[in-house]
């Protein structure tokens, strides 16, 4: 990774799903929608979770609760806005936390004991004070990769 | 049309290019030569008809010479010399020196396609590209029409004989069989016949080149031409006092400008979300007397807005009718035919992009009208008609719809040889052609595989791909009907709605979702009470069937068909009868909303994938809606197409046809003219007054004179429904109280015995004749003994 070779520092937005914080490099994220009317598809690919209204457009959001096979959210979830090639995608997730500054010296890759699915997922981690910070880039989790990712 | 890259501007049919290659001076010097060209083709056309108008000719010579100067500034060599020569020779028709002849309205046509050409070639590359040899030849071809002079030139232009090549395409293939040379309509025909004056000269066609133009002149100068060929005998001719020649401004350049349709799309989002901002400042609002007002005044203000957002996106039909004149004439040249083209309502608006997309298909119908549809000349004096054949093309307003028309009077088509082929090609049993009505065999030509490139030659009627215009037109939720009359010609009716961005839909509710209908598959809704499913769906197997009218209809339930938890059987629900390209289905929904123009959202591919949803959209209310696709619905859950077909409402303008509402009024039946029905109302008893002895109904403000002949009114219940139709008389708007609403329906006119006298008040439904209701005639619902005869036979 990039990071790890340099020193320099990047902001990330930090969210939670479950237990678990990610980070998502700011640079990529377009809106944070809080908590927005969501719209089920039926019939859809099990990763999307559903619609949100977005700036007069239909967004298709994807749910990292589900592309990470856990359950619904008890909640309304937030949405992060990211661009992909097939134009602008949501991601849901439980909440989104504050915007945090991390080093690439903190950066390490993924443990080899990670599961196959979030190997492809996940960009390794941010080593933090008290917890990990896992990184989270857009472009794995646009619904064309994913769609592609889940049929092969 | 031509590579439609992203940034098209409006009022130009060529695409704008990105292409880094190209600057903007450059852009702009396309655009306005692109309109030139387009204009100068309309006037050309024009000219052949009206060979002396100077008008016409002082503005093609203005566009030319517009081009020409430009070019020189901007370094475009061929385009240069190319635009001079088309010059000199316009210089001289405007002058008076040379008559319009149509081999000089074809060269300069040539000349057209030939400068057409190197501005594509600008466009992609930057550059003119090269083809020095062709240039001259065609300069030379411009030099032998100045003369009047007869030479062959083989300057047919690359870009000219590819573009015949794709328009005459088909009918060459059966014209190539008769005769050993495909037509070459343009430049070489034209060439070839410049033959204006006796002494041809020794110049052979096949010979000529530039030199044989040359030797052509000198012997022209030596015998005796005429003064106006002399006089222009100077080559080449120097374009006359350039200067004093005003720059082609036209009186609408300075109140126009142009707009990046992007720019137009990204303001269309933005007005939608205004909408939506505004009804959740009204919601929030509505409480406080004071900003009600003001809430008021942000929604007028806010229509307003959208409305002028979109006619903005609206361009005149003229922007495509206006390349059809010169089809048209090519298409005539090269099959011998005489054709004579009409357009109407070409102002009719139509949103751009709709607009692209019917070019192609209304140029395939006009080609079929040209080639199966109108005769040769021989022919037609034969049958009695005009030597010269007629096509008109017309554009007008219908409801939401715009209606394109392309009308010929040709042969028309012949039934029999449409149902042999549909059984030859194994669309149809034999048994069940044989039963077809005229209307299901004219409507076998839209199946796809009817005919193929190879069945044109030996199928004398017409479809030729007309399942291609048909889904062209479907695609952008139109529809294409045709009516054809032996011997007295063929109208194709193209059903455009006004934009595609917003189409009118009925908003249906399954497990609390919301999902929209577009209306045009809509045909009818029926409501079933809880616990009458039961007994009203019926089951055959595992298919679930509802019995309308007595026809069996197949239905398929929103809820099973997109997996979603499953209703109680008891409940209430209704359902949408829907007509999806001649699959007719009902739609078991659990309620509906009000129908709403809906805006539509394309989707992620993700979810295009799954094929049921066509799009989604914003409701009013802010709620999101998955918009349905009836068409591959019907076809996933394999309802077939039927002879439903026959259903389809047949056209007013179609000769003594037109549709009824059918009623009944106290157990009877009675047609109301379809044009005349403003809405059907169904109101609670208590809401009618009275006004004297006349039953009244408060409607939109002002009052409503009921008519009650069918004494629906009668009875206590102030809570019992009753069924209004409003109609309009006139000015007047008039409501009809009737027991039921039962169909929509096509009647013919029917005459009295013995004169050719239409008979009034009533006409043919389904075979029955059905008194019709005037709203005129209000009051009485004047019922007659033909009544009880028009029975359910309707649908």
């Amino acid at each position: 990774m990039k990071e790890s070779t340099t020193n320099t520092t990047r902001q990330v937005c930090s969210v939670r799903v479950g237990d678990t914080w990610f980070g998502v490099p700011i640079a990529h994220v377009l809106e944070i929608l809080g908590k927005p009317p969501t719209q089920p598809v039926p019939l859809a690919p099990h990763f999307v979770g559903g619609l949100v209204h977005y700036r007069g457009e239909v967004l298709t959001a994807v749910s990292l609760r589900r592309v990470l096979g856990m359950d619904a959210a008890p909640h309304p979830e937030d949405v992060l806005v990211f661009e992909s090639a097939d134009g602008p995608f949501g991601l849901f997730v439980d909440a989104v936390g504050e915007v945090l500054q991390v080093s690439g010296a903190e950066h390490e890759p993924n443990p080899a004991t990670l599961d196959s699915r979030r190997q492809t997922l996940f960009g390794g981690a941010w080593k933090q004070k008290d917890r990990l910070l896992v990184t989270l880039e857009p472009e794995r989790l646009a619904p064309m990769r994913l769609a592609g990712a889940l049929a092969s | 049309m031509n590579g439609g890259s992203p940034g098209c501007f409006l009022k130009f049919p060529f695409p704008a290019t990105d292409n880094e290659s190209v600057d903007d001076l450059t852009r702009e010097f396309l655009l306005e030569s692109q309109e030139g060209l387009d204009r100068m083709e309309r006037c050309l056309t024009d000219l052949e008809v009206r060979p002396g108008d100077a008008e016409l000719l002082g503005e093609i010579f203005r566009s030319v010479h517009t081009i020409k100067g430009t070019t020189g500034f901007l370094g475009f060599g061929r385009l240069e010399a190319l635009s001079h020569a088309g010059e000199s020779l316009l210089g001289q028709l405007r002058d008076g020196k040379l008559m319009v002849t149509p081999e000089i309205i074809s060269g300069l046509l040539a000349l057209m396609d030939r400068l057409r050409g190197i501005l594509r070639s600008i466009e992609a590359t930057g550059a003119e590209g090269e083809s020095q040899r062709d240039d001259d030849a065609m300069i030379a071809v411009m030099a032998a029409l100045q003369t009047g002079n007869p030479a062959m030139v083989e300057a047919e232009p690359p870009i000219a004989e590819a573009e015949i090549a794709a328009v005459v395409a088909a009918p060459a293939r059966r014209a190539a069989a008769k005769r050993p040379r495909a037509p070459k309509p343009r430049a070489p025909r034209a060439a070839r016949r410049v033959a204006p004056l006796p002494e041809d000269g020794p110049v052979s066609a096949e010979e000529a080149g530039p030199r044989g133009i040359e030797d052509a002149r000198d012997e022209r100068v030596r015998g005796d031409a005429p003064p106006t060929v002399a006089a222009a005998e100077s080559t080449p001719a120097r374009p006359r006092d350039e200067t004093s020649e005003p720059p082609a401004h036209g009186a609408t350049a300075d109140s126009t400008l142009r707009v990046d349709v992007d720019l137009l799309n990204r303001m269309m989002n933005l007005v939608g979300e205004l909408v939506l901002t505004r009804n959740q400042i009204l919601q929030a609002t509505s409480a406080d007397a004071g900003f009600a007002l003001l809430g008021r005044r942000l929604d007028m203000v806010t229509a307003d807005l959208r409305e002028s957002v979109m006619r903005a996106r609206m361009q005149p039909v003229s922007h495509v009718f206006s390349r059809f004149p010169r089809l048209v004439r090519d298409l005539a040249l090269g099959l011998h035919k005489q054709v004579r083209l009409e357009l109407e309502g070409q102002e009719t608006e139509l949103d751009k992009s709709l607009l692209e997309a019917i070019r192609d298909p209304l140029t395939h119908a006009i080609r079929n009208a040209i080639d199966h549809g109108i005769e040769s000349p021989g022919e037609r004096q034969a049958a009695g008609k005009p030597a010269e054949g007629v096509v008109r093309l017309r554009a007008y307003h219908e409801g939401s719809h715009v209606i394109v028309e392309v009308h010929d009077d040709g042969a028309g088509m012949n039934l029999g040889r449409i149902r042999e082929k549909a059984i030859e090609r194994q669309l149809v049993a034999a048994a069940r052609a044989e039963q077809m009505s005229e209307r299901e065999v004219l409507q076998l030509i839209f199946l796809p595989g009817f005919s193929t490139a190879s069945s044109v030659t030996n199928v004398s009627g017409r479809g030729v791909g007309m399942d291609v215009v048909r889904t062209n037109v479907e695609k952008i939720g139109g529809k294409v009907e045709v009516d054809s009359q032996a011997g007295a010609g063929t109208i194709l009716r193209l059903r455009i709605p006004l934009t595609l961005a917003i189409i009118p839909a009925l908003i249906v509710r399954s497990r609390g979702q919301n999902f929209a209908v577009p209306q045009g598959t809509l045909t009818e809704l029926v409501h079933l009470n809880a616990g009458e499913g039961d007994s009203r769906i019926e089951w055959l197997e595992n298919a679930a069937l509802y019995r309308l009218r007595g026809r069996l209809l197949p239905l398929i339930f929103l809820d099973r068909l997109l997996h979603q938890p499953q209703r109680e059987a008891a409940t209430a629900c209704d359902i949408a009868i829907l007509n999806a390209d001649g699959r007719r289905f009902g739609l078991v929904v659990d309620g509906l909303a009000e129908p709403e123009e809906i805006v539509v959202k394309p989707l992620a591919t993700v979810l295009r994938e799954i094929g049921y949803y066509a799009g989604a959209t914003i409701l009013g209310n802010g709620e999101m809606a998955l918009i349905l696709n009836p068409g591959a619905i019907a076809q996933s859950a394999g309802v077939g197409l039927n002879a439903e077909m026959e259903e389809a409402p047949a056209s007013e303008s179609q000769v003594g046809l037109a549709d009824f509402l059918v009623v009944e009024t106290d157990g009877r039946r009675a047609a109301l003219p379809l044009e005349t029905v403003v809405r059907i109302e169904r109101i609670p008893r208590s809401r009618i007054e009275r006004a004297g002895s006349r039953p009244v109904l408060r409607f939109d403000g002002a009052l409503l004179p009921l008519d009650d002949a069918a004494s629906c009114l009668a009875g206590d219940d102030p809570e019992a429904q009753t069924t209004v139709v409003v109609c309009r008389d006139g000015a007047r708007q008039i409501g009809i109280t009737v027991s039921q609403v039962l169909d929509v329906a096509a009647g013919r006119q029917l005459a009295e015995a013995g004169t050719e006298t239409v008979a009034d008040g009533v006409t043919l439904l389904h075979e029955r004749v059905t008194d019709i209701a005037r709203p005129g005639d209000v009051p009485p619902i004047e019922t007659s003994a033909a009544f009880e005869e028009a029975t359910e036979v309707l649908r």
